[in-house]
């Protein structure tokens, strides 16, 4: 029968577990962001070369497996060059630069639904483009598209999940290892999706409350 | 001030502009009338380079701006814009809208910014609005504090493309009468409207184009009583 007694040593070693998702998580998130704002803003430019990379990026990581992207940068890493990449490293990595690539597109469409007038009510008045930009147009962009980054937050946390398989001992990794050891499945995984769950719905809230705010100026 | 030579433009195969010549001199309140698609407001546009004139030169106090000499930033904080449609920033209340450009190019205190915003809100009326967040405002009222940010900058010409035009009817004298005033205090305005009264009282100049030609400049009186142009009259017949 059911027994999640098992588990009661295991318990602080899950909370180690989940403190790595977190972790994991927030950094590629910055990431992901970062290099979001960076390829949205040079797919808009008018540099065509360096759109045309960025484009071609986009292209590549929405167009291959997060997976296949993961053991390629943790197994590559070492044999290309000579540095032996930490499991957590080539996670974060390969996860930023791969949802970079979605939050990049988010952010483009965020930007091109900002009404043509808003760049010209700020140029007309002498406002240098990279100001105008940062103050008027990212600020309205993000607004326009914090469903889909709040969506891209979440199907990260999902994704970090992925990084047990390169041995990262993440709450996926710890439910695996819990059934390893006392051959009870179901209560481990079940935990570890639990936990998931109300991480999940966390972010959730505080998507929800990040969208009230920004709605002040409706 | 303003002197325009042998101005072009045009979009693809539309020639929009041709050849337009004209001068604008110090505290003159200029009107622009025509027809609609006459290229009225891609004039005023080139007139700080929203549009960039395919030929001819557009001379600032003597320096031609057409060609890329003068950093255009430089010539647009001198020659702010009114929009028909507002362009108020969403993102920002009415005091925000008013001090961001005087802070980030003229590079005013916040104070100084919040003291001239605050003066210029009173004078058209809408000191109560200050931190209200333009989706608040009736479009009259946007276009006071499209006025007002305008004038914080203290252009040196102040451009007004149809101002009125997106406003429901019960709006237009409010906004017209925020124009009148400024008009008596020696500003230089360029403005394209479609209100023909308020071009007659305003002005001191008329230009009238059609098809992207100046057709006929002239003192409003004289223009509007005895337009000298057969389009003119023509124009004028339609809309009187």
């Amino acid at each position: 029968m059911l027994d999640f007694s098992v588990l009661n040593p295991y318990f602080p070693m899950l909370l180690a577990a989940v403190w790595i998702t977190l972790k994991f998580t927030f950094f590629s998130t910055i990431l992901g962001f970062i290099g979001g704002f960076i390829l949205a803003l040079i797919t808009l430019s008018k540099n065509k070369v360096l759109s045309l990379l960025a484009k071609v990026y986009i292209s590549v990581f929405r167009g291959t497996p997060l997976l296949v992207q993961l053991m390629l940068i943790y197994f590559a890493t070492p044999q290309l060059t000579t540095y032996t990449i930490s499991a957590l490293e080539a996670g974060v990595l390969s996860f930023g630069l791969n949802s970079a690539a979605y939050i990049s597109e988010a952010l483009r469409g965020g930007i091109l639904s900002v009404d043509k007038g808003q760049w010209e009510g700020a140029m007309s008045l002498g406002v240098p483009k990279h100001r105008l930009v940062l103050d008027i147009i990212l600020p309205q962009a993000i607004k326009n598209a914090l469903p889909s980054l709040v969506n891209e937050s979440i199907m990260l946390l999902k994704d970090s999940s992925l990084v047990s398989v390169i041995g990262v001992a993440d709450t996926l990794r710890w439910a695996d290892l819990i059934q390893a050891k006392t051959f009870r499945a179901f209560e481990a995984f079940i935990v570890a999706a639990a936990v998931y769950y109300v991480l999940v719905m966390a972010l959730n809230v505080l998507g929800s409350y990040l969208e009230k705010k920004v709605r002040v100026s409706d | 001030m303003i002197e325009i030579k042998h101005l072009a433009k045009h979009f693809g195969d539309l020639e929009v502009l041709k050849d337009i010549s004209l001068t604008i001199n110090k505290g003159e309140v200029v009107t622009i009338i025509g027809p609609s698609g006459s290229g009225k407001s891609t004039l005023l546009r080139c007139l700080n380079l929203l549009e960039q004139p395919d030929g001819g030169s557009i001379l600032f106090d003597g320096v031609d701006i057409v060609g890329g000499q003068v950093k255009i930033e430089n010539i647009r904080k001198n020659a702010c814009m009114v929009f028909q449609h507002f362009n108020l920033f969403k993102n920002m209340t009415v005091l925000e809208n008013m001090t961001y450009a005087p802070r980030v190019v003229n590079k005013l205190s916040k104070e100084e910014a919040r003291d001239k915003a605050l003066k210029l809100l009173e004078k058209v009326g809408l000191s109560n609005k200050a931190a209200e967040y333009p989706s608040r405002l009736s479009g009259g009222q946007k276009q006071r504090v499209a006025i007002a940010r305008a004038l914080a900058m203290e252009p040196e010409v102040l451009l007004l493309d149809e101002p009125t035009s997106a406003l429901d009817p019960e709006m237009v004298k409010e906004v017209l009468d925020v124009i009148k005033e400024l008009a008596h205090t020696g500003i230089t305005m360029v403005l394209v409207t479609h209100e023909m009264g308020f071009a007659r009282d305003v002005s001191s100049v008329v230009h009238f184009m059609d098809e992207g030609v100046l057709v006929e400049s002239g003192q409003p009186e004289e223009f509007f009583a005895h337009p000298k142009t057969e389009r003119a009259r023509k124009f004028l017949s339609t809309i009187l």
